[in-house]
């Protein structure tokens, strides 16, 4: 018995050895292993004759034989796996140069963009964001803003009225919200506000005009809200919306809702104040027109509330209004203002 | 306007190179655009804000100069040597209307009619006005230099050598001196003579009683007019002149008598004629004094800095303010007569914050009492726009201004329209706004055109104007991205019908989709109404085939457009998590095959109706056409979940669930295969 368990464990080695795959090794275990024709379970057959002793002594080692050549084929078959899954890996490949899918992604209108970001740098400053109509009406757009009719600061803002509608226009900047808020808002006077919004003035399209425009207005009102407020609000906002590199510049000038008005300069973003093409060689920007509330616009909102809620003796305010588009076309280097509302697809596709 | 250094320095001393003087000017609020030349030949241009009428000319700008530089104005030179009979002898001046016109001065000059000398020529070319002949050129020059414009007419052309200043009666009408004949109307005002108007009173003068080579004397105006009138006047004839220009934004009532003086001053100086005795000064209304009280507590208030008192009161005195004493209250302060634009503590406020220097107030921020923030419309506009763009479609922002689109609808127009911009405003986002936006991009060659746009729209309501605002969504080309791998296939209803229910799904907007009125450009059996709340607003569907053939459109294009104002501003339930299922679910699959015109939405219905309450949902797993199905009829794969949260199905139940949906479908003729 030892002497056939010695050839046939001989036998088994050689088997292994010559085995390559998978299905071969399976090939060695049927021989071997099987459980009708198996070598060894042929010889666990033979069993039956010997004495108790020996039967004992030969089945022993059998079932060594058995345990051994099992372990030994299923190391055999996981080094044959692992050869397989190597040279599976060797042939697996892409051409990862091809275009990746890109799931369909669309875009912000860069206008929207510039918007939202405004919008944001504002409410984390603590203001709420008010949207007014469109169409207005004289009071709203000018009468309460210190522009009485026949006033030559019309011209500056050349109007769109609406036929049959008993003079409603379309607001020529969104400095109307101002008075909107505060009259809807006749209670303790403390505002801070932005308005952003559509615009509409008499200009003929071209480079730098569209009769559709967009605009961003703030307001703040309050006890002892003063000059030095408003520079360094806009200070924060232009800095947060530019970079800090930009220094930004404060001139009088000259609004009939503002008093004192302000006009406000920015470095030149695009050559950083040394002149330019963008800034006509004076190395700064004009960007936006601001100022103090002017007593008259508080004044107009209590006669049209019949109250004294806005006394300008209790509070000041500041205002400021901003071309969303400005800023669009100063960050993005657009050439043409008409651009923003010609729905062209190779245009608004280059922004993120 | 243009201003020579040269011109300036006659009035007051520049210790700075134009550049500089440039910087300090527009920093004081006369802002400089541009500097041309060098030195003394250097010219500045100035863009003078509408207020500020008193610096259109040289010497406002030397005022504030000297203010600047704590130099002094010099005295205007304006004495004269007066000869022959008084000036009230040769001409008479009646004011009628005195709201017009409260004060006129005259003069009357004997003249040598003739050119300019050089000098008078060239100061005058270069500031942009052309020569034409001495006593001209005179007023001209001193509307630039000391900013009142003056008027000369020919003594002998007027009629009874008397003026009368009035309204225009109406029919009247005067030819003025560019030629034109202009038709007056009531509200006009005029200077005119016994016969009728010589004279468009602050704009321009007559041809009538032009001054002419023959001219030998002169009645030389000027006035202070009325400036709503002047500028209603202007804008009704469509004329701009540099004295209405002057005259709307409200000229220096006082200068009227000096410019008078210094026209004649430099006539005579240019040897061009003499000045007859006296001034003819006619002055209904006395001069109105105006003054404000200034606060040191508001000044330091309102710009937030400490201006020194004495710092203050030099500023206001350097510009011409009467500045008086320090009282309790303040200091009352005088406001001079070319000030107009000054009438209260503010603006006095500004005066000094102008010169004390906005560079010198500090920056601070204001303490916020309230929270700020987006409202609720806002944000879910913002979400409107994430879902879309991350849906694919590109963000357009198209102009509110529209030419007729497909479907005629009641809109509003523009009473006075740009030439090349359409007057309506649009009642739609997609028609024509979206639309047209497809057909400008087929033309560049885009093949895939997903828009989107959220804005306004604006619909007559009886004598206004309601705005509403929409979102308008168009889809042509191809349903999904095309790539190298994958054929791609054209986009259809369930595209836009998607995109729908994504955004009700994500913002959780309660719309749904039923039967009503499309427009009639719209496809009628590949669209649908969209309903909130049981009421239309709006719809998804292709273009008709009618109209996108007008269009010319190629392939089918898919829009949707509804009303969202109320959508944004409804806040929706807040989510609820449910605990997860710890039993496992059941789905059996069944395939159907069913008559065409059968609704999807009907046969989940059935199935639901003969599954009874066990059945927790119904899904469309698979629809086909084809070989494997007889003409007229659909295969459909019905997949029914189900789903218990507390207890594992036993399969005996879900069979009887199925086999009661089975004989439900069967009964309404649906044929069940495989089962």
């Amino acid at each position: 018995m030892k002497a056939r368990l010695a050839a046939l464990r001989a036998e088994f080695g050689e088997a292994l050895a010559r085995a390559r795959d998978a299905a071969e090794l399976q090939a060695v275990r049927d021989r071997f292993l099987g459980r009708k024709a198996g070598s060894v379970t042929q010889l666990m057959k033979t069993l039956g004759g010997l004495a108790a002793d020996a039967r004992r002594e030969a089945g022993q080692a059998l079932n060594e034989a058995k345990v051994e050549f099992e372990a030994r084929l299923e190391t055999a078959r996981a080094a044959a796996e692992a050869c397989a899954r190597k040279e599976r890996l060797a042939r697996d490949r892409v051409d990862t140069s091809l275009p990746g899918r890109m799931p369909w992604q669309g875009r912000r209108h860069p206008l929207t963009t510039v918007r939202e970001e405004l919008e944001d740098i504002f409410v984390a400053m603590g203001y709420e964001v008010y949207d007014g109509p469109e169409v207005e009406d004289d009071y709203h757009c000018f009468e309460a803003l210190n522009m009485p009719r026949d006033h030559p600061a019309r011209d500056m803002q050349d109007t769109f009225y609406l036929a049959g509608t008993g003079g409603l226009l379309l607001r020529t900047h969104t400095s109307t919200s101002q008075i909107r808020y505060m009259l809807e808002n006749p209670h303790p006077p403390e505002v801070r506000i932005i308005c952003p919004g559509k615009c509409y003035r008499r200009d003929a399209p071209d480079l730098t005009h569209s009769p559709m425009f967009q605009q961003i207005e703030a307001l703040v009102v309050g006890p002892g809200i003063s000059l030095g407020d408003l520079k360094g609000t806009i200070e924060a906002f232009l800095h947060a919306l530019f970079g800090e590199e930009h220094p930004v510049r404060f001139r009088p000038s000259y609004f009939p809702y503002t008093e004192p008005s302000v006009e406000v300069d920015l470095g030149c973003v695009a050559c950083g104040g040394n002149g330019c093409r963008v800034c006509k060689g004076t190395g700064w920007l004009e960007i936006m027109g601001s100022g103090m509330v002017n007593p008259a616009v508080f004044e107009a909102v209590n006669a049209r509330l019949g109250r004294v809620v806005y006394d300008p003796e209790q509070v000041t305010g500041f205002a400021f209004g901003l071309g969303i588009e400005r800023v669009a076309i100063l960050r993005h280097d657009v050439g043409d203002i008409r651009l923003f509302y010609g729905g062209d697809l190779r245009f608004l596709e280059q922004f993120r | 306007m243009r201003l020579p250094i040269s011109w300036l320095k006659e009035h007051v001393d520049v210790p700075v190179e134009p550049r500089k003087l440039a910087d300090d000017l527009t920093l004081a609020g006369l802002a400089v655009d541009a500097v041309e030349g060098r030195g003394d030949e250097a010219v500045l241009d100035l863009d003078i804000t509408t207020n500020r009428v008193d610096c259109m000319n040289v010497r406002g700008v030397a005022r504030e100069a000297a203010v600047i530089y704590g130099t002094t104005l010099r005295p205007l030179a304006t004495e004269l040597s007066e000869t022959g009979a008084p000036a009230t002898e040769a001409l008479r001046v009646v004011i009628e209307a005195p709201e017009l016109c409260p004060r006129f001065c005259a003069r009357i000059l004997d003249v040598r009619m003739g050119p300019s000398p050089a000098w008078l020529r060239e100061r005058l070319e270069s500031v942009g006005v052309r020569p034409i002949s001495n006593v001209v050129d005179l007023t001209n020059y001193v509307m630039m230099e000391m900013g009142h414009p003056s008027h000369a007419f020919d003594l002998a052309k007027i009629p009874s050598r008397e003026l009368r200043v009035r309204w225009a009666r109406p029919g009247e009408s005067v030819r003025t001196l560019d030629g034109v004949e202009r038709r007056l109307e009531a509200g006009m005002g005029v200077i005119a003579g016994p016969d009728g108007a010589l004279s468009l009173a602050g704009i321009m003068g007559g041809a009538s009683s032009e001054v002419s080579d023959d001219t030998r004397t002169v009645a030389l105006e000027a006035a202070y007019w009325d400036p709503p009138a002047i500028r209603r006047t202007a804008r009704a004839l469509g004329m701009h002149t540099e004295a209405s220009h002057r005259f709307e934004r409200g000229a220096d009532p006082e200068a009227a008598s000096a410019a008078t003086a210094r026209i004649a001053h430099l006539l005579v100086r240019i040897g061009a004629g003499s000045v007859r005795p006296g001034l003819i000064d006619v002055r209904p209304a006395p001069p109105v004094e105006r003054s404000a009280i200034l606060r040191p507590a508001r000044l330091r208030a309102l710009l937030g800095v400490d201006v020194p008192e004495a710092r203050a009161a030099a500023i206001l005195a350097g510009l011409g303010f009467g500045v008086g004493q320090a009282e309790s209250e303040g200091r009352r302060v005088a406001i001079p007569s070319w000030r107009g634009d000054v009438a209260r503590e503010a603006d006095l406020i500004e005066e000094v914050g102008r010169h004390h220097g906005l560079d010198k107030i500090p920056s601070s921020l204001p303490p916020a009492r309230r929270r700020g923030g987006l409202r609720r419309a806002q944000l879910a506009a913002r979400q409107v726009r994430d879902v879309l763009v991350g849906a694919g479609l590109d963000e357009v922002v198209r102009t509110s201004f529209v030419p007729a689109g497909l479907e005629a609808r009641p809109a509003v127009t523009v009473a006075n329209p740009l030439a090349d911009v359409e007057g309506e405003l649009r009642t739609s986002l997609v028609d024509p706004g979206l639309l047209d936006t497809l057909k400008r991009n087929l033309n560049h060659g885009h093949r895939d055109v997903r828009i989107f746009e959220v804005g306004r729209v604006f619909l007559p309501s009886g004598a206004g104007v309601e705005e509403r605002t929409h979102l308008g969504v168009l889809l042509s080309g191809a349903g999904r991205p095309r790539t190298w791998s994958e054929e791609t296939r054209d986009v259809d209803f369930f595209d836009a019908k998607g995109l729908v229910e994504l955004l009700a799904a994500r913002l959780g907007w309660p719309i749904s989709l039923g039967k009503g009125p499309v427009p009639a450009w719209i496809h009628p059996g590949k669209s649908t109404c969209l309903l909130a709340s049981g009421e239309g607003i709006g719809h998804a569907g292709a273009v008709h085939p009618e109209a996108a053939a007008r269009l010319e459109l190629r392939g089918e294009v898919f829009v949707a457009e509804l009303r969202v104002d109320a959508l944004l501003e409804a806040k929706p339930a807040e989510a609820r998590a449910r605990p997860l299922p710890r039993h496992p679910g059941v789905s059996r699959d069944l395939s159907l095959v069913l008559d065409g015109a059968i609704a999807a939405e009907e046969l989940v219905a059935w199935a639901h109706q003969g599954a009874g309450a066990l059945l927790r949902s119904v899904r469309v797993s698979g629809r086909y056409v084809g070989v494997q199905i007889p003409e007229g009829k659909v295969g459909l794969l019905l997949t029914l979940h189900y789903q218990e949260p507390e207890r594992t199905l036993t399969s005996d139940e879900v069979q009887a669930s199925v086999e009661g949906a089975v004989r439900a479908l069967r009964a309404r003729g649906v044929e069940i295969r495989g089962e």
